[in-house]
């Protein structure tokens, strides 16, 4: 079973320079995750949250300040980290199971081992049926399994989630969010989870990270001490969720920095007008 | 840079001499063509010979193209009927048709127009065609709601979602339509097109004379795409993506 | 399939996605009505070539027009049948043939050469590009004469144009189809420490890969077109120069059986080209 790390970060700050301008992403954060613990991160668009995980997952390197996962200085992507898109990213090309197995390509640990453990995978998401199945075959929420599975098979001592279940149906959306605490439960492991829903970080956080945007900072940090399974209707529940809707009220409206990342769009296979002169 | 370095290259190899071979003339003597050419008027005649051919044949093809395309989307049974006879012709590469047709209409420029307009034809009819089936169904559903006519659908729905693929067809068809003129012109020896300009070179091993008709066919097709490109652009800017950069 | 389904629907409680229906089911239900509407199809694209293949008849054998000008189709079938027993069609057509696939093979290959490194390396496309977009501009026809006094009318001039033909859309598309794979496929590699090779292997060829194959397509149909031209224009031999001949001696009956054999094997290409697309992208959506 894997074990969980402590990720420790101080006075992180991150700016974008955008046409020779300077623009703060994020100023001066600083938080503790405890191993084991799901911490939620929620804040309105354009508070650097992606950023943030993107900086944690070793995706965007350039940062002032510390990021230490077991007092280790985190630098670029590892198999100790998984992440899990909004979208799935998965690649269409491969069947599930193929999709899953490669989180395991640069594991050491043979073939058999890596068999059962994509089985395994499967399995934990619920999809055991579906190992030959192309991801046009699936549903959104199917497709999200089989990313969730994919950052699991490493064993990977965090999961990060930014906006997993964003795109999905409310019903759809309630049940991964069941799944994926027993998920965390079973696995015990480190999850940080952004997203835009406040009762889906009440839900799933033992803390709620309130952000605020321009430049991105903590506002507040609201531990939620409720007993799984958690009753979105109990008094308890939704007095925390007013509380952390207070937060929101007088932030500024949402202004959109996004990371400079192309377009997740599909590869075009039109040729390009000026070389349809190619007789 | 790599185009510089070539043309100094070939430069230096005609000037001092690197190989004897008549092949291989000075850049200054293919300038001095191409000015001869210019200022000769030889280069018009020859050009417009080729570019009125090529307009005729474009235009005679384009419109059968677009009728026949159109029809075939809109008439699931003239798809049936008459679509696979279509597809089968459309397999003859298209040059094969070149001794027919100088059967049929001769050498002169009948038989020429006529051959360029199947060139042209071919990419408009599965264009044409393949944009109006592609119509997304949400936009029909869309006229359906606002109980639109048939004829309200079509110049209202149909065509414009249609257009981009239409416009790919007469792009490629401008396209093919330039490559058969050349073609034509090899072929069907008679005229003065500038295929017959370079193909005169070649017998009398003018390599500058050839040279020169080289970039010449090169530029034409170039502003030929260039042009529609453009009008492409202009009249598909809603689609919020220039057609004619890449 | 059916234990599969039911542990589905047991694995399942709230969740009300848009489930696909069980695969097998939905191909079936898919085949029958393809099967009964191909039928139909069949039948309906008879009429119209049987028609004019009965006016063609008519306006022959009743003279309407001069057999120099329109054989009779029986004429042509005979011709067909006697150029095929003799060996001389299928003779011409392996010459072709050969041209074709020499031709389309060493064009596809510099093609991709040429788009992979332009692809991977921005120092090299932006040496490269221009004078490959020049030299793209210029058609086959183009560069026929220069290159009939370059390298004569030989065997070389024949690959040397085929193989041009095939290289610019095979280039283009490559080299498009790298640059257009998602940054988000990309990020995924890194995440998961991709070496260099693995990042191409798993995901940049994949990803790219039917841009490159419609690359492909498109270089085979261009090479077939430029094989016949360079045949018709300079060539002692292959279905080409069976046409030229048989023009030239005004047997039309020759002409048009070659340019059937042009058509079919235009066809029949296409078609092996077609089946292997859909082997080969199976993943992607189309047919469903």
């Amino acid at each position: 079973m894997a074990h969980a790390g402590t990720l420790t970060i101080s006075n992180l700050s991150k700016q974008y320079e955008v046409k020779g301008e300077v623009l703060p992403v994020l100023k001066d954060i600083t938080l503790t995750i405890n191993p084991g613990e799901f911490v939620s991160i929620v804040g309105s668009s354009g508070c650097g949250k992606s950023t943030l995980l993107r900086l944690l997952i070793g995706l965007e390197e350039d940062y002032q300040g510390e990021i230490l996962l077991d007092g280790g200085r985190i630098v670029g992507t590892s198999l100790e980290r998984g992440i899990v898109f909004q979208e799935h990213r998965l690649f269409p090309w491969l069947s599930v199971e193929k999709n899953i197995g490669l989180g395991l390509l640069n594991a050491k640990v043979p073939e058999e081992e890596k068999r059962r453990s994509i089985q395994e995978h499967i399995e934990l998401v619920g999809l055991s049926g579906f190992e030959t199945a192309y991801p046009y075959q699936l549903s959104g929420g199917m497709a999200q399994r089989v990313a969730i599975a994919r950052a699991l098979v490493n064993r990977p001592e965090i999961l990060l989630l930014d906006e997993p279940f964003g795109a999905l149906d409310a019903l759809t959306r309630a049940h991964l969010q069941q799944e994926l605490h027993r998920i965390w439960q079973q696995e015990s492991i480190t999850m940080i989870l952004v997203t835009h829903d406040v009762e889906e970080a009440i839900y799933l956080g033992d803390k709620v990270v309130v952000m605020e945007p321009r430049p991105g900072r903590v506002r507040r940090i609201v531990p939620v001490a409720l007993a799984h399974p958690r009753d979105r209707a109990a008094y308890e529940f939704v007095r925390i969720k007013e509380d952390v809707m207070r937060e929101f009220i007088g932030q500024p409206a949402e202004e959109v920095i996004e990371p400079p990342l192309r377009a997740h769009d599909a590869p075009s296979d039109r040729l390009p007008s000026t070389f349809r002169f190619a007789v | 840079m790599l185009p510089l370095g070539l043309f100094v290259l070939w430069w230096m190899a005609s000037k001092y001499g690197w190989s004897q071979s008549p092949l291989l003339v000075p850049p200054g003597k293919v300038w001095a063509t191409a000015v001869e050419q210019t200022t000769s008027g030889q280069l018009w005649i020859g050009l417009r010979s080729s570019l009125w051919r090529d307009l005729a044949g474009f235009t005679i093809g384009a419109s059968a193209g677009l009728l026949f395309g159109a029809a075939m989307g809109l008439s699931r049974l003239f798809e049936n009927t008459i679509g696979p006879s279509f597809h089968t012709l459309k397999q003859i590469s298209l040059f094969a048709w070149i001794p027919l047709i100088s059967v049929w209409f001769g050498l002169g420029d009948t038989a020429k127009v006529a051959f360029l307009s199947l060139a042209a034809f071919f990419p408009v009819v599965l264009n044409t065609f393949e944009g109006i089936r592609s119509v997304p169904r949400e936009s029909i559903e869309v006229a359906r709601v606002f109980k639109f006519s048939r004829w309200q659908l079509l110049t209202k729905v149909v065509f414009p979602s249609a257009l981009p693929s239409i416009f790919t067809g007469i792009h490629l068809g401008l396209v093919y339509a330039w490559l058969a003129t050349l073609g034509a012109e090899y072929l069907l020896v008679s005229g003065k097109g500038i295929g017959n300009t370079m193909i005169d070179g070649r017998e009398h091993f003018w390599m500058d004379l050839v040279l020169f008709g080289v970039i010449v066919v090169g530029l034409v097709g170039f502003s030929l795409t260039w042009i529609a490109g453009h009008v492409e652009a202009r009249l598909l800017r809603w689609r919020g993506t220039s057609v004619a950069q890449f | 399939m059916i234990g599969s389904a039911a542990q589905f629907t047991s694995n399942r409680r709230a969740e009300r996605e848009a489930e696909p229906a069980p695969l097998a089911l939905k191909r079936q239900r898919k085949q029958a009505a393809v099967t009964h509407e191909s039928v139909r199809n069949f039948v309906l694209a008879w009429p119209f070539p049987l028609a004019v293949l009965a006016f063609w008849y008519v306006a022959a054998s009743r003279g309407w027009v001069a057999a120099q000008v329109l054989p009779s189709p029986e004429t042509v079938a005979s011709t067909f049948a006697d150029l095929f027993r003799s060996g001389e069609l299928l003779a011409n057509l392996k010459i072709s043939l050969w041209r074709v696939l020499g031709g389309f093979a060493a064009g596809a290959l510099c093609g991709l050469c040429l788009g992979v490194s332009m692809g991977l390396s921005s120092t090299f496309k932006d040496y490269v590009y221009p004078l490959f977009k020049a030299f793209a501009q210029i058609p086959v026809l183009g560069w026929l004469p220069l290159m009939m006094m370059l390298v004569g009318i030989d065997e070389a001039l024949k690959i040397i144009l085929i193989s041009k033909a095939a290289l610019v859309p095979i280039a283009v598309n490559t080299y498009k189809g790298i640059q257009n794979v998602p940054a988000g496929y990309v990020e995924v590699a890194r995440v998961f420490r991709f070496t260099r090779l693995q990042l191409l292997q798993k995901v940049i060829f994949p990803a790219a890969f039917p841009p490159i194959w419609n690359g492909i397509r498109y270089g085979f149909t261009h090479a077939w077109l430029a094989l016949v031209v360079v045949e018709l224009l300079a060539s002692s031999e292959g279905l080409g120069f069976m046409i030229v001949f048989g023009r030239q001696l005004f047997q039309l009956d020759v002409v048009m059986a070659a340019v059937v054999m042009v058509g079919i094997v235009g066809f029949s290409l296409d078609k092996i080209l077609a089946l292997t697309e859909r082997r080969l992208l199976g993943w992607r959506r189309h047919g469903f």
